[in-house]
């Protein structure tokens, strides 16, 4: 399988654009891929190619899309003028914005090339240029359009962050992805998602120059860190009657806290029912936005520029006394689990020819399960505080039939709760369970009244013959 | 999942489809069915449903047609769903077209059975009961009936295929069966029709796959439970042991429990506040047998009439609520004898009812936001897909409920916002979940009525279990606007309890 990356309509270029000085700095890139096959966690996974670009910035570092690079298992540029592709490798991967590092070892790639400055924030209705390798040709390619919209949006990549993102209209089309959007000869964004022509005509997001200012100093210390989250949920407050009932006067600000998840950072901090008022000194309208470099953004962009450990401060209401809040800033770990993962294996326990598998998005985008009580745990994880008694919802995911589980078929994507007594917390209680003898292993499902019995030694004499019949190669892996 | 299967198994039954491609056939007569013209009916109800986005309203009525036996003692026996939410219901003589409305004496949609009664009593001179037919053995031809357009019966054979348990359509309850298989058209409408062995009504089809050719009947068993209980002066209805049970068959399991003898089903599930549960059963205890009848591996017995059958066709109906049924139990190595006292459900008392005929839905709507009670046909709004559609918390709370604390009560939650001025910043809530309104825990919404009389400081505060936590209204402001909310959104009330 061959794809270019990102998926859009193509549209012309109409005007004619100077692209030869960023010609020195665009990179094309293709990617060697496998990704992991979570319905048969024991096999390598399908690989698979495609191509993306991507642009050189200071200190010989090749800045594209996370997406372009994801699971990869070899990558080479090359660079226009030069057909000869160099292998390259991943420095830093931030699959939370959509944004990669890569660099080339052989020094010579880099020579004649020139690193590209970024820029800021483009005003709306600007001409920018959009540069890649889209669809349609196999040479570099530029289309123009103007900003339409600088807002907050979801980034596909990891399906549950959202970010600052910029709308352009020029076509941005598969290929194009990890691009350099410029203006003026600075980088102001880099192409990486839009909507197909089915859905709507010429909007294409490129990630702006905060998102990419962010990444680059996270990864100055060698290591990325993630997005860090308040964790929070709040309410507008345009209601007269709930800002005369909290004491608020009619001024149009502050926003009232909905939840806060547990095990992030305002945990025990910030609670339900607060009113916000400021957050690092800048109000609060009531629809939660503030206003920052002279522009009206969503409040959580003050935490959006932060890093873990940093804090943020909170001038809020409660109980109609004004209080100040700081909260250390962390990442809020129970919300990973609703996120695509990468360059990740998948982890399983094989006993008996039961397969066991802990739950995450990849998971369940894998097999869709129907059955209701695993779509609550994994919708509600987080909201529900599954998480605190079970870190990992570890579910009978498939069985090898044989005569020792013929009558396990009932039991598919039950979720394990103990085995011969131990909770199940996590997938390696599991591998810790079955390897402790006993004469039988007793599993116990959620909500399921009757067991599953497999007697030690039925398992023994079966293991062979199970991962022999279906080409089990390894029976547990239990590191991602 | 077996608990799954147990809850949800109402979805999968097959939908009830006529086709039109089968042959006519006319089978030879059997002997008496002359007699069907003088005591077979045409019924037709006019239905209409609540709509349960907007319960102050009805949805479209609609019409469906069946064919009614009539049975001893002057009433006409139909299935439940045909007069389901029944506005009017109309019997008409097959031949003369002579028609006379009726009123619904009995219904049960447990059993999927009605009775009824026509206005005037003498409608009914000249015509014949037909008697409730005894014996039935698979193999035995019988007779469906219905009506050619001229009023002619047409009538076709089948033979009768299998007898068991399984789920009736509206609650899913096990109950007894009579599976025929015959080349049915489409003719009356609907899927209520008489069948007849020998001149007897052997039962009510119910429903029919065309694909398959198969009719479900509702077996004499069954209908003479139902018409014992109607000639109560308290309808008692159909009895449960309020447990599930899954089947021994694997020998792993046997052996693990210490289970050395043959047979027994292995207790998965007690219902709260169910028989089972007053009696004392456990989950992981086996039923060898009940009545002194042994219970095989798979929880059938040997019934003298019927051969095997599961044995909730003693508990379902050959017992009654009230009787009391000697279960055997093997529970840790030992066997004793429990005996279990039948009752039938109090419906009022789940969380979430499964099925919600005949009245209406309760509601209020405070300045603007409507709020509701939980049911099964709530969510089924959504479509066939409702399970995958519905708002997944009240999804869960619906599958779930036997797991809630038994004070957990009804859930109430704010199903929709009609924007008012009260309502100003809530316009997008849809179904959430209410805790508590002014302080007071909602259990149902006769609670949340109580509380809405007492707001606190001039303000109604309403807590959610879930996102946005809480939101207030002002108290004068909602009472100020009643009128014209009702006016602007042609409401017939703001309230029905």
């Amino acid at each position: 399988m061959f794809r270019l990356f990102l998926l859009l309509s193509f549209v012309f270029a109409a005007a004619p654009l100077q692209a030869a000085p960023v010609a020195r700095s665009l990179v094309r890139i293709e990617a060697t891929s496998q990704e992991p096959n979570y319905r048969t966690p024991w096999n390598p996974g399908e690989v698979s190619g495609g191509v993306g670009a991507g642009f050189v910035i200071s200190g010989n570092r090749i800045m594209t899309n996370a997406h372009v690079v994801s699971n990869a298992r070899f990558l080479t540029v090359s660079k226009e003028g030069d057909p000869k592709p160099y292998p390259a490798r991943v420095l830093h991967i931030a699959h939370d914005c959509d944004l990669a590092l890569l660099t080339v070892d052989d020094a010579r790639f880099f020579q004649g090339m020139a690193a590209l400055d970024f820029g800021g924030i483009p005003e709306i209705e600007s001409s920018v240029s959009v540069y890649g390798y889209p669809i349609g040709g196999s040479k570099l390619s530029v289309t123009r359009g103007i900003v339409s919209r600088v807002d907050f949006q979801p980034y596909s990549h990891s399906g549950m962050d959202s970010h600052l993102t910029i709308q352009i209209d020029a076509a941005i089309n598969p290929g194009n992805s990890g691009g350099p959007v410029m203006q003026d000869g600075k980088v102001v964004g880099v192409a990486f998602q839009g909507y197909s022509g089915d859905v709507a005509q010429n909007v294409g997001y490129m990630i702006p120059t905060p998102v990419v200012r962010r990444f680059l100093k996270d990864v100055e210390d060698g290591h990325y860190d993630r997005y860090v989250d308040l964790a929070v949920s709040y309410h507008s407050l345009f209601n007269p009657a709930a800002r005369a009932a909290l004491g608020l006067s009619d001024d149009g600000t502050g926003v009232m806290v909905g939840s806060v998840y547990g095990g992030g950072s305002a945990d025990g901090i910030v609670l339900p029912g607060d009113v916000l008022l400021k957050i690092d000194g800048l109000p609060i309208s009531s629809d939660g936005t503030i206003e920052m470099d002279g522009k009206s953004v969503q409040l959580a962009e003050v935490v959006e520029r932060k890093f873990k450990g940093d804090r943020v401060s909170l001038d809020a209401l409660r109980d109609g006394k004004p209080i100040k809040l700081s909260v250390p800033l962390d990442q809020p770990w129970p919300f990973t689990l609703h996120a695509n993962a990468y360059n990740e294996n998948p982890r399983f326990v094989v006993f008996g020819g039961l397969v066991f598998q802990p739950v995450d998005e990849n998971f369940m985008s894998a097999f869709d399960p129907d059955d209701l009580r695993l779509r609550y745990m994994f919708d509600f994880f987080v909201d529900d505080k599954i998480y605190r008694d079970r870190p990992e919802i570890v579910v009978l995911s498939g069985i090898l039939a044989d005569p020792i589980n013929t009558y396990a078929g009932d039991f598919r994507f039950g979720i394990v709760d103990e085995i011969n007594g131990r909770k199940i917390q996590r997938l390696d209680d599991v591998a810790t369970a079955f390897a402790d003898p006993a004469d039988y292993y007793v599993i116990q499902m959620l909500g399921i009244g009757r067991p599953i019995v497999l007697e030690r030694q039925a398992v023994v004499e079966a293991r062979d013959r199970i991962l022999g019949r279906y080409g089990v190669t390894r029976e547990q892996n239990l590191v991602k | 999942m077996i608990t799954r299967t147990l809850l949800f198994a109402a979805i999968l039954t097959p939908a009830i489809v006529f086709g039109g491609s089968t042959p006519i056939s006319k089978a030879p007569t059997d002997g008496n069915l002359r007699a069907g013209n003088d005591s077979v009916l045409r019924v037709n109800s006019t239905n209409q449903a609540y709509d349960f986005f907007r319960p102050w309203t009805k949805k479209s009525p609609f019409s469906r047609r069946g064919l009614g036996a009539l049975i001893e003692g002057g009433y006409i026996l139909v299935t439940a769903e045909l007069v389901g939410n029944s506005n009017y219901v109309e019997l008409e003589k097959a031949t003369t077209a002579e028609k006379s409305g009726a009123i619904v004496e009995r219904v049960d949609y447990e059993c999927n059975l009605a009775l009824l009664r026509p206005a005037d009593q003498k409608f009914l001179e000249g015509m014949k009961p037909l008697a409730i037919d005894e014996g039935a053995q698979v193999g035995d031809r019988a007779t469906v009936i219905q009506l050619e357009s001229n009023g002619e019966i047409a009538e076709t054979s089948g033979i009768l295929t299998s007898i068991t348990t399984a789920g009736y359509p509206m609650d899913n309850m096990g109950l007894l069966i009579f599976r025929l298989s015959a080349p049915l058209q489409q003719r009356d409408g609907s899927f209520t029709l008489p069948v007849m062995r020998g001149g007897r009504l052997l039962g009510l089809l119910m429903r029919y796959d065309a694909r398959s050719q198969t009719a479900d009947l509702i077996p004499p068993p069954v209908i003479r439970h139902f018409l014992k209980e109607a000639a109560k002066e308290n309808y008692g209805g159909f009895a449960r042991a309020g447990m599930a049970f899954t089947s021994t068959r694997d020998p792993q399991l046997r052996k693990f429990i210490g289970l050395d003898q043959p047979g027994g089903v292995y207790v998965t599930e007690i219902l709260p506040g169910g028989a089972a549960e007053t009696a004392g059963m456990k989950k992981g205890d086996v039923i060898l047998a009940i009545n002194g009848l042994p219970i095989d591996q798979d929880g059938n017995y040997e019934d003298k009439e019927f051969g095997r059958i599961s044995f909730s066709h003693v508990t379902n109906t050959v017992s009654h609520p009230g009787d009391t049924i000697q279960f055997k139990i093997f529970r840790e190595g030992a066997t004793f004898d429990l005996p279990v006292h039948l009752t039938a459900r109090d419906r009022s008392k789940m969380l979430s009812e499964s099925y919600f005929m005949d009245r209406p839905p309760k509601y209020v709507i405070l300045g603007g936001l409507v709020f509701l009670e939980l049911s099964r046909p709530f969510l089924q709004e959504w479509g066939a897909d409702w399970v995958k559609s519905a708002p997944q918390r009240l999804v869960a709370y619906d599958a779930f409920q036997y797991e809630k604390p038994r004070d957990r009560g009804k859930v109430v939650f704010l199903s929709q916002v009609l924007p008012s001025p009260e309502t100003l910043g809530y316009e997008s809530l849809e179904n959430v979940i209410v805790s508590k309104v002014n302080g007071r825990e909602i259990r149902s919404l006769a609670d949340l009525a109580e509380a809405a009389k007492h707001p606190v400081d001039g303000f109604h505060e309403i807590e959610f279990e879930e996102d946005p936590g809480k939101i207030f209204l002002d108290a004068a402001g909602v009472e100020g606007s009643r009128d014209r909310l009702q006016k602007e959104y042609s409401l017939p009330a703001l309230e029905r309890l």
